[in-house]
C-alpha cells in the first residue's frame, strides 16, 4: 500500500520535472528567437546597461546570447546534458537578475515610483514588463534550473548525461545514485 | 559534501563546461550565418552613449546641467545642447514642419531621412521621407548618399523620444562625407509627427498611400 502510494508520488514526481526541462527548455528557446531576430534592438538593450565599452565585446554580447539560450533551450527539450545546461542558465540567470534589479533600481529613483510599478524592456526577450514580475519569473526559472541540476527530469530525455563517469572500484554505488530518478 | 559525490559534481561541471564552449561556437556560428546577424567589429553607435534626455526626469541630472542662471533647462534645450557638441542641430516640430511644406521638398533639396527599421519605415514615415536604418547602412548609402549630396538640408528623425538612431544616422551621414552643417535632427521624431495629425505615407518611399495620423 505504502510502497504503492509512494510509487505514485514518485511518477508524478517524474512527469511534473519533465514538464518543467519541457517549460524551461521551452522559454529559452521563445526567448532566444525573439532576440535573434531583431539582434540590433537587443544590442540597443544591451548598451542599456553599460557593461562593457569596448564595442567588440558589447556585439559579441549581443550576438551570441540569443543563440546561446536557442542552444541551452534546444538541449533541454531533448534531454541532452541536462545538468550542464541547467547549470549554465542558472548562472546565466542569477548575473542576469541582479543586473535588472539594479536597472530597476536606477529607474525607480529617477522616476521617484513605487519599485513594483517600474515597467521596462530589460533585453530579456519578452519586451516591456514590470520589474517584481520579471523578477518572480527568474526567480521561477532559477528554481527549475536548480530541480534538473538535481538531476530530475531524466525521462523521455535523448542523453541526460553527456559525460557518462566512469567511477572506480567503491565509488560505482554513489554516482549511481547521484540521481534522485535512479534513487528507490 | 560527502566524499563519495565529489565525482558526479565534477562530471557536471565539466559537462557544463562542455555546454559553455560548444554553444558559444554554436551561437557565433550562427550569428555568421543569419542575414539578420551582427557585424562583430562594427562600432554601431558612434554616437556614443545613449540619449539622457527627455527620458531621464531632470531631477536626477547634475544640478550644474540643469541650471544657469537659476532658470530651469528644458529637455529639448539640453538635447539642443548635446546634439551640439556632436556637431548636429536640433529641430523642433514647427520647424519640421516648415521643411516638410517648403517647396524645396519637392525638389529633394529639402529632404527627410528616416532612421528606424524597415519594418516601423513601412508602417508610416513622415511622406517622402528616405529609409536610411543606421544599423544596416550598407542596405542605403546607394539611395541615400547622392541625395544626400546634392540636398542642402537634411532632417532625420526616428521614433523621437529616448530614441537616438537619428543621431546615430546623422553621425554616420557626416562620418561618410555629408556636411555636418547640413545635418539637422527632429528630436520629436515621427511620435510627434503623429501626434500632431500630421500624414504619413504607408509602404515604400512616395508609395501614394497616405493617411493623416490621427490627432
Amino acid at each position: 500500500m505504502k510502497t504503492s502510494r509512494t510509487s505514485r508520488s514518485r511518477t508524478a514526481a517524474d512527469i511534473s520535472a519533465v514538464l518543467a526541462r519541457w517549460l524551461l527548455g521551452a522559454v529559452f528557446l521563445y526567448m532566444g528567437l525573439s532576440k535573434a531576430l531583431h539582434p540590433v534592438d537587443f544590442l540597443k538593450l544591451v548598451r542599456q546597461y553599460d557593461l562593457v565599452q569596448s564595442s567588440l565585446l558589447l556585439n559579441s554580447i549581443a550576438a551570441a546570447l540569443p543563440w546561446f539560450e536557442i542552444f541551452c533551450g534546444l538541449l533541454l527539450l531533448a534531454g541532452v546534458a541536462v545538468r550542464g545546461a541547467a547549470l549554465t542558465l542558472m548562472l546565466m540567470l542569477v548575473p542576469f537578475t541582479v543586473l535588472v534589479f539594479h536597472r530597476a533600481l536606477a529607474i525607480r529613483a529617477a522616476l521617484d515610483i513605487p519599485f513594483c510599478a517600474v515597467k521596462f524592456d530589460c533585453g530579456c526577450g519578452t519586451g516591456v514588463v514590470f520589474i517584481c514580475r520579471k523578477l518572480l519569473e527568474n526567480f521561477l526559472l532559477i528554481m527549475l534550473s536548480g530541480w534538473l541540476l538535481a538531476g530530475y527530469g531524466r525521462q523521455f530525455s535523448l542523453r541526460f548525461d553527456l559525460i557518462k563517469s566512469h567511477p572506480r572500484q567503491g565509488e560505482t554505488e554513489e554516482i549511481l545514485v547521484s540521481s534522485p530518478d535512479d534513487r528507490d | 559534501m560527502a566524499p563519495g559525490r565529489w565525482p558526479t559534481v565534477k562530471w557536471v561541471l565539466l559537462e557544463a563546461a562542455l555546454v559553455v564552449v560548444i554553444g558559444a561556437l554554436f551561437a557565433f556560428a550562427a550569428n555568421q550565418v543569419s542575414p539578420r546577424g551582427l557585424a562583430l567589429t562594427r562600432n554601431y553607435f558612434p554616437a556614443g552613449t545613449g540619449r539622457l534626455v527627455p527620458a531621464t526626469p531632470l531631477a536626477t541630472l547634475p544640478h550644474n546641467a540643469t541650471s544657469t542662471n537659476s532658470m530651469a533647462v528644458t529637455p529639448a534645450q539640453l538635447l539642443a545642447a548635446e546634439l551640439k557638441e556632436k556637431g548636429l542641430q536640433l529641430v523642433d516640430g514647427s520647424q519640421a514642419v516648415r521643411f516638410f511644406h517648403d517647396p524645396r521638398f519637392r525638389q529633394d533639396i529639402v529632404v527627410f531621412v528616416d532612421a528606424r527599421d524597415e519594418q516601423h519605415y513601412r508602417e508610416g514615415h513622415i511622406p517622402g521621407a528616405y529609409e536610411f536604418d543606421p544599423y544596416r547602412p550598407e542596405k542605403y548609402f546607394s539611395a541615400v548618399l547622392p541625395v544626400c549630396k546634392a540636398a542642402e538640408q537634411i532632417v532625420v528623425y526616428c521614433n523621437g523620444g529616448d530614441c537616438d538612431d537619428s543621431e546615430t544616422a546623422a553621425i554616420l551621414l557626416r562620418d561618410v562625407g555629408i556636411v555636418n552643417q547640413k545635418l539637422l535632427v527632429y528630436g520629436g521624431g515621427i511620435t510627434e509627427w503623429t501626434t500632431n495629425g500630421l500624414p504619413v505615407e504607408m509602404g515604400g518611399r512616395n508609395s501614394g498611400d497616405l493617411r493623416n495620423s490621427s490627432k
